[in-house]
């Protein structure tokens, strides 16, 4: 897909910002903290109503302000032209295709497919589970509804089982009730998670392959805290650890405790990797995503890299921009222009919040 | 506005759906624009808390010990169909599928909400099922986790060695939905497609 144009109302910094794009590179050029990174989130928002950079969408609404809106034009491999409206407020937010209101997540979740490169990546190998959960079940639930579902009703299950044993006073027959309907989706997940890794895995190994010189290969390893995608067994033991899990007062089994691991050359990435290795890693990841994507859908994703172009040695960089889809639009961000190699951008400077593109693109773009 | 017209816009506020700007609509209403109908509405609310109680038997509204559903000697009473509200219960008799009788558990399951066990009409249906006369409970409840959870409750707990056959509705139903949802023809075959439970 490609994104036509893209208005911003009350959204974190920015007051207002009308940008209409045309070509399929444009660069937002401007010093830190004027607002290009605002712009790349609100653009990533319409993958999943979701920030790559907070969980509270408080944040996003502009100071004293009550509504934040972000409208987008999409070009649309399926869809054809398509308006996205949403509305966000501090207490929710509101979702319009064309017009017809959309209430459902599944309805909407990975229709319009972005993927975002941002030096904050480098935690998906470095941070915590949760961080690689998050991604994880992004990228899988946008191109599964059956993932999706799975996750929807395994999270609730859980949330109810643990609000059960938070009581302090959790009943046998009412905690099974509840594990009749966690095991099973979380037996679902952990076979779509296996699956899901060993594919996204491949393609990350043949991307890192790509962006390194050293002939080590890179792998992804897939880490359930209850290995068998089996609700029996799960139930089996949910039930011989309710004793514990009572004592605890939440659920100590299950794949909200999965996590995954990046290996170069079969050791932990996170321990013995390099840091240009981990950067190489991530941005392996995210083109790997970004193939997944368009593989499952058809549609081919927006590429969002936020200060990656500038963070890159020369090498990485111009390795890393031959490995990247060139049919695809790339909007990305930086505080001085990309060099020349990486070719001819519509450029908008950005300071306080305002975008302004600068006269017409230099040369006719594609 | 005056102290008597804000104490009425509040208690109007906390019925369901009503917030701040449309209690303030039904009460300027009922005092200002038409406030020739009020005494009859306030003779019905009076009558309605005196008169309307839920049926001992099967939690549906009633006025008599029975509710009419229970009280009527042409409905298969051996056949019982589980459901959370009362308007599910409508929603099901204005389908015109069914001529069993009815349970009512006023909710489901949820410790997220403290909805336990204690909260639902559980008692009444042991009752029920222990004297006998139940030969068949149909599970209408709605099909995300808590319903599930509490069929799995009804079947494990309240069941368990008793002589019943359980069976569940949801085919067809919308997933994640509750039987207020359906349509009549999809309830319909949800009754007609209900499946052994267990
Ligand atoms: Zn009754």
């Amino acid at each position: 897909m490609r994104l036509r144009s893209l208005t911003l109302r009350h959204f974190r910094n920015v007051g207002f910002a009308a940008l209409e794009f045309s070509g399929r590179q444009h660069f937002l050029l401007g010093a830190n903290g004027q607002g290009k990174t605002n712009l790349l989130e609100a653009a990533g928002f319409l993958t999943a109503l979701r920030s790559f950079r907070t969980s509270d969408n408080k944040l996003l609404v502009g100071h004293t302000q009550h509504t934040a809106a972000i409208a987008a034009v999409v070009e649309h491999e399926r869809q054809g032209e398509t308006k996205i409206t949403i509305k966000l407020r501090h207490d929710g937010k509101e979702l319009w295709c064309d017009q017809a209101r959309v209430t459902k997540l599944a309805e909407y979740l990975g229709k319009f497919p972005t993927v975002v490169f941002s030096s904050q990546d480098l935690q998906l190998v470095r941070g915590s589970p949760a961080g690689r959960r998050r991604w994880l079940d992004l990228t899988l639930a946008a191109m599964d509804p059956g993932y999706l579902r799975a996750l929807q009703m395994f999270s609730r299950a859980l949330t109810e089982r643990n609000a059960l044993l938070k009581t302090g006073r959790a009943g046998e027959t009412q905690l099974a009730a509840f594990e009749q309907t966690l095991a099973p989706a979380a037996a679902q997940l952990i076979a779509l998670r296996s699956s899901g890794i060993k594919a996204l895995g491949a393609t990350v190994k043949s991307g890192y392959a790509k962006l390194c010189d050293d002939a080590e290969p890179a792998s992804l390893v897939y880490e359930p805290n209850f290995a068998e995608a089996d609700a029996e067994a799960l139930l089996a033991r949910l039930e011989a650890g309710r004793a514990r899990d009572a004592q605890f007062r939440t659920t100590l089994v299950g794949p909200h405790r999965d996590d995954f691991q990046f290996n170069v050359h079969h050791t932990a990435a996170k321990d013995f990797a390099s840091e240009g290795q981990q950067r190489s890693l991530v941005l392996a990841l995210r083109l790997a995503q970004a193939a997944w994507f368009q593989e499952k859908s058809g549609v081919r994703p927006v590429l969002l890299a936020d200060d990656v172009l500038g963070e890159l040695d020369p090498v990485r960089r111009s390795r890393f921009w031959s490995a990247i889809d060139h049919e695809a639009q790339i909007i990305a961000t930086g505080t001085s222009l990309p060099a020349a190699e990486l070719g001819t951008w519509q450029i908008f400077d950005v300071a306080d919040g305002a975008f302004s593109e600068r006269g017409a693109p230099r040369e006719a773009a594609l | 506005m005056t102290p008597a017209f804000e104490k009425l816009q509040k208690h109007l506020k906390q019925l369901p759906g009503l917030g701040y700007r449309s209690s303030e609509r039904i009460a300027l209403h009922l005092l200002v624009e038409k406030p020739a109908q009020l005494p009859a509405l306030v003779a019905a609310l009076e009558e309605a808390a005196r008169a309307v109680r839920r049926c001992t038997r099967c939690g549906n509204l009633a006025e008599e010990e029975l509710c009419g559903l229970c009280a009527d000697e042409r409905r298969d009473q051996t056949v019982v169909c589980v459901v959370e509200h009362v308007p599910d219960l409508v929603a099901i008799e204005r389908s015109g599928a069914f001529r069993g009788s009815y349970h009512v558990l006023h909710g489901k399951l949820s410790p997220i909400q403290g909805v336990g066990p204690e909260q639902l009409n559980f008692g009444a249906l042991i009752d029920r099922i222990e004297t006998g006369g139940v030969g068949e409970l149909i599970l209408a409840l709605s099909n995300d986790v808590e319903g599930e959870a509490t069929c799995h409750y009804l079947t494990e707990y309240i069941t368990k060695g008793r002589d019943v056959k359980i069976t569940r509705i949801g085919f067809g139903l919308p997933s994640g939905g509750g039987v207020l949802y359906a349509d009549s023809v999809t309830l319909r075959s949800a009754l007609e497609g209900r499946r052994s439970f267990q």
